[in-house]
């Protein structure tokens, strides 16, 4: 089973920093795919000082061939074209069905670092699928509030990638939070063993929260969360006393920061420990991310997690199906 | 350091308010939104602990700008030791102001007046003092408080009673506005010059006055009458009250003659509280009481006016005047008139043609002048056989010259201008323009026929120059339309003192002034006559000869109405020689040229002499003294003023004169100016510290 790790903190890859794109850079971007692309170009520009190289085992991956590989996986098409031999590997492995969920409520549209948290998940969700998609894995995309509102299947057709950037890319308006039903049609909609990555705040009532990922994860779903916050939900660094309204059910609130930062830091801390605790239970990976954090780091995640799922399934039952 | 109003120190009190506000934190009033509330208790307001003070000089300054307000309304001043006499009879200073207006030559009224003032001095203190002044129009001092203070005791009040048994009522109007404004600032000017052993008396002001409605208060209406001067109003009351005034109506100088055996128009007023309506109005000689002819009956309710058309004066009778019956007070019934004489202002145009010939400018020139019932304007052509002389010149102001003079006539029309009249050359052609250098003493200017295509107009004018002056409003200066197809070209630059008040279109002059000693030289480029111009045919003509009849000083706007004490300024002629002036009670004043004349004491006529020349102007009594009908004292909008200063104790003296002590200390020193002056500073600097503490928080 994966291990939860809170990666909020120290970064969870050792890329080089110089190496990382600011998140405040990469916002001004306008377009969410051009966004994704240059995330991606970076990730595989680092990827070769990267420590963590060779540890996907599931993107498609051109090697040179030596004697003694499986001319199996010759690339013929290739070496008729270039005159060259490669090897490709585990292509046939590799078709993974992703399914991004991005929480678009309103606790999401909220930000003190120049953009919203909405946006940074978009952006994640776009980078995820933009990688993915150039593996040549199946992505699909449901955005959801308190209910759901866009759906896309997975899919690696031309044109696919598009159709998720656009539905990435429409703006968050939704109301409150609540995971029950996108994880519940989900679980309906999706009968194919895949991947399920759901990028939200998690700022909801947890009661339900175990239930639903366990329909997920019975379903032999893989679960990866990604938990996100702005810095100043995780500090509550408010500059002045005032009165706060809650976007999400426009409650009133006159809060003195300094007086209300103790209990809120262990409520939210016991929150997050709730989330962590359910989420270690259930085998789900758990990456809490504040919106400053670069985004390659979250592909960098991505790829350990899977391949220490791979990893632990090789050990475990063998070899994947 | 002491203080006038120190109640006003608990004013920085207020300081705890900006202490309080930082020490509380700064809440705003905006909702923040934050994504969500679930981890969040609402928390009390709560108040810093002194340590967390912020904003140190911000508060600073905010503490300062309050104290420093609070001390300046509290009025500070550096006391001085100055020893208060503490005799509780210090004296009062009452100042005694009685009405000598026409008003008060009623009947047995100026005997009241003069034994109210007795009364009030009989009243005055051993250590009051006392000034006495009369008013009509003007304020007179009679008696100062320093020759009250200089005399003993016993010769106060006769001194007093001496000086106003030597005063009777004048005829001048009553200006009782103005009198009490003098006698607040002589009080004043009386305080300022006072030891400090003299400070703290009450002060008063009494009025003895017959208060008549026609008195004019308006001086006093915007007038901010001064914290503890007391007015007593000393009303004179008149035995009996009917009482009806008469004035005349005034008459249009330039309108047209009346008809024949019509007289002037008088208005009859009747006061308020007369007990009659019924009154004859006619003309009489002299003092004598028997109408001349038949009288007008007038009916008059009280409060009311009427007019009345009288017939003409009749002729042949010396020292005729208006004369109104009925009414139980003789002082304001009698007008006098002086009838508008026409005066006849000669104009001399040299030039041989004839009147009735419709090609030349003087058949122009003698219809542009029209006659009024107080001038008329003679136009006397002089052709080349008959030249000017300098006797002809004697009344006249302005010449017109349309020909080469002859004879003596330049020696002639230069003295006239040097006297002040003023010369027109019209240049009929380029060989007038001699006339130019013969008045000039030689400077010739240059002259030719200019060649004019089509036609020309006036391009620039000046319309500052009296000459042009009535067309300056511009639904009257367009000048357009006055064309001109024959001018002379000049060349005026040889003529230091020529200047051009209108130009042709192609910057040629086209009037040009020349000052000749007094008087001056006008110089037109072109006739008026239909062969030079269209001018003489435009609207603008007369107009322009008027002015220029103005201008040279012919005629003038006469005072039609003047009242005892207006000034008149009196036409001296040319020459500047004095004016001797017969009053109607046979004095004679003489006064300078341009001097005016303000000895207009006596209603009556006056007789002004000017060389051989004399003439003749009234002067009535104000209307205002007619309307005698009391004003209730209440009315009198005298704010603040108590009807009657009461009456101190000794321990209310001996703290009043404390006080007094104080604020003219204070007011000397004046540290309140000071102090308002740093709060100001301490303001701009509380800004300026805020606005740089908020900036970065806005961006």
């Amino acid at each position: 089973m994966a291990a939860t790790k809170d990666t909020s903190e120290a970064p969870a890859a050792k890329a080089p920093a110089g190496s990382l794109i600011d998140p405040q850079a990469l916002m001004a971007i306008k377009n969410l795919e051009m966004r994704a692309q240059i995330v991606v170009q970076g990730f595989w520009n680092g990827i070769h000082r990267s420590p963590y190289h060779g540890f996907s085992v599931e993107f498609t991956e051109y090697r040179q061939y030596v004697p003694g590989d499986d001319t199996r996986y010759l690339d013929w098409k290739l070496y008729a074209r270039s005159d060259r031999a490669y090897i490709k590997k585990f292509e046939d492995e590799t078709n993974l069905r992703c399914h991004l969920i991005v929480d678009n409520s309103k606790s999401m549209d909220f930000g003190t670092v120049g953009y919203t948290k909405a946006e940074y998940a978009n952006t994640l969700a776009a980078t995820l699928a933009q990688f993915l998609f150039q593996q040549g894995d199946g992505v699909g995309a449901l955005t959801f509030d308190d209910q759901i509102r866009e759906y896309l299947p997975a899919r690696n057709r031309t044109g696919h990638l598009r159709h998720l950037m656009l539905a990435l890319e429409r703006p968050a308006g939704g109301s409150e939070t609540n995971l029950r039903l996108p994880l519940q049609r989900i679980a309906q909609i999706v009968r194919k063993r895949g991947m399920m990555v759901i990028i939200s705040d998690l700022l909801a009532p947890l009661e339900d929260l175990e239930r639903d990922l366990i329909a997920l994860t019975a379903c032999g779903h893989e679960v990866m969360i990604f938990q996100i916050y702005d810095p100043v939900e995780m500090t509550l660094n408010l500059e002045h006393s005032s009165i706060y309204l809650d976007v999400e059910t426009d409650q009133e609130l006159y809060i003195d920061p300094d007086f209300a930062r103790k209990s809120y830091l262990k409520k939210f801390a016991e929150h997050n420990e709730a989330v962590a605790a359910i989420c270690n239970k259930l085998g789900v990976g758990l990456h809490l991310y504040q919106s400053e954090r670069p985004l390659e780091l979250a592909l960098f995640d991505f790829m350990r997690d899977r391949a220490e799922r791979v990893k632990k399934a090789k050990g475990g039952s063998g070899t994947r199906k | 350091m002491s203080f006038l109003a120190p109640l006003f120190l608990l004013g920085g009190a207020a300081i705890a308010a900006p202490i309080l506000f930082h020490l509380i934190r700064r809440t705003s009033k905006e909702k923040q939104p934050f994504s969500s509330l679930m981890f969040l208790q609402p928390s009390p307001p709560r108040v810093t602990k002194r340590s967390r003070l912020e904003n140190l000089l911000l508060l600073l300054l905010r503490c300062a700008v309050l104290a420093l307000l609070a001390l300046g309304f509290a009025r500070p001043f550096i006391p001085k030791p100055v020893e208060v006499s503490n005799d509780p009879n210090a004296g009062r200073k009452i100042v005694v102001m009685v009405d000598a207006s026409a008003s008060m030559k009623r009947e047995g009224i100026w005997g009241q007046a003069r034994e109210r003032v007795g009364d009030v001095l009989a009243g005055v203190g051993r250590a009051d003092r006392v000034a006495l002044y009369v008013f009509d129009r003007t304020v007179r001092r009679l008696v100062s408080f320093e020759q009250w203070s200089q005399r003993s005791e016993g010769q106060r009040i006769s001194l007093a009673e001496e000086q106003l048994a030597g005063v009777s009522p004048s005829w001048a109007g009553t200006r009782l506005g103005n009198a009490l404004i003098s006698a607040v600032e002589a009080l004043e000017e009386a305080d300022s010059e006072d030891s400090a052993a003299q400070w703290g008396g009450a002060r008063e002001i009494v009025l003895v006055s017959d208060l008549q409605d026609g008195a004019d208060l308006d001086a006093i209406q915007a007038y901010e009458w001064p914290e503890g001067v007391g007015l007593r109003v000393e009303p004179i009351k008149a035995a009996k009250s009917t009482n009806a005034g008469l004035q005349l109506v005034a008459e249009r100088s330039d309108g047209p003659r009346s008809q024949e055996g019509q007289g002037p128009r008088v208005r009859i007023s009747n006061a308020a509280d007369s007990q009659r309506e019924q009154f004859q109005v006619g003309w009489v000689s002299g003092d004598s009481s028997d109408f001349l002819g038949s009288a007008a009956d007038a009916y008059v309710p009280p409060g009311q006016s009427r007019v009345v058309q009288l017939p003409k004066a009749p002729s042949g009778v010396k020292d005729a005047r208006i004369r109104l019956t009925g009414d139980d007070e003789t002082f304001d019934n009698t007008v006098w008139r002086v009838e508008p004489k026409a005066q006849t202002v000669p104009v001399f145009y040299l030039g041989s043609e004839s009147e009735t010939d419709l090609e030349q400018p003087l058949f122009y020139l003698k219809r542009a002048f029209q006659e009024s019932k107080l001038e008329k304007i003679e136009v006397v052509a002089r052709p080349a056989e008959t030249p000017v002389a300098e006797v002809d010149l004697e009344r006249s102001r302005l010449v017109v010259a349309a020909r080469a003079l002859v004879g003596g006539e330049a020696a002639t029309l230069k003295a006239f201008a040097q006297r002040g009249g003023t010369v027109l050359v019209l240049l009929k052609s380029a060989d007038d323009a001699a006339v130019i250098g013969a008045l000039t003493g030689g400077a010739f200017p240059k002259t030719e026929e200019a060649k004019v295509s089509q036609y020309a107009m006036l391009g620039e004018i000046d319309f500052e120059h009296p000459l042009f002056a009535p067309f300056a409003d511009p639904r009257f200066s367009d000048f357009t339309k006055i064309r001109f197809w024959k001018r002379r070209k000049l060349d005026f630059e040889a003529l230091a003192d020529a200047r051009v008040i209108a130009r042709f279109d192609d910057d040629d002059p086209a009037v040009t002034e020349i000052s000749l000693g007094q008087g001056m030289l006008l110089v037109l480029s072109a006739g008026w006559h239909p062969a030079d111009s269209v001018l003489a045919r435009s609207s603008k003509f007369v107009p322009l000869m008027y002015a220029l009849l103005e201008n040279s000083g012919a005629i003038r706007a006469q005072v039609s109405q003047v009242s005892v004490g207006d000034e008149i300024a009196i036409d001296a002629g040319p020459g500047g020689k004095p004016v001797r002036i017969v009053k109607p009670d046979g004095a004679t004043v003489e006064v300078g040229a341009g001097v005016k004349f303000a000895d207009t004491d006596q209603p009556g006529v006056y007789t002004t002499m000017v060389g051989e020349a004399t003439r003749q102007f009234a002067v009535n009594l104000a209307p205002g003294e007619s309307r005698t009908a009391a004003i209730d004292v209440e009315d009198l909008p005298v704010r603040g003023a108590s009807v009657s200063a009461p009456e101190l104790t000794p321990e209310q003296s001996e703290a009043r004169k404390r006080l007094l002590l104080k604020s003219q200390l204070e007011s000397q020193q004046k540290l309140w100016r000071w102090l308002v002056i740093a709060a100001l500073l301490a303001l701009i600097a509380e800004s300026f510290v805020a606005g740089r503490l908020t900036r970065p928080a806005a961006g």
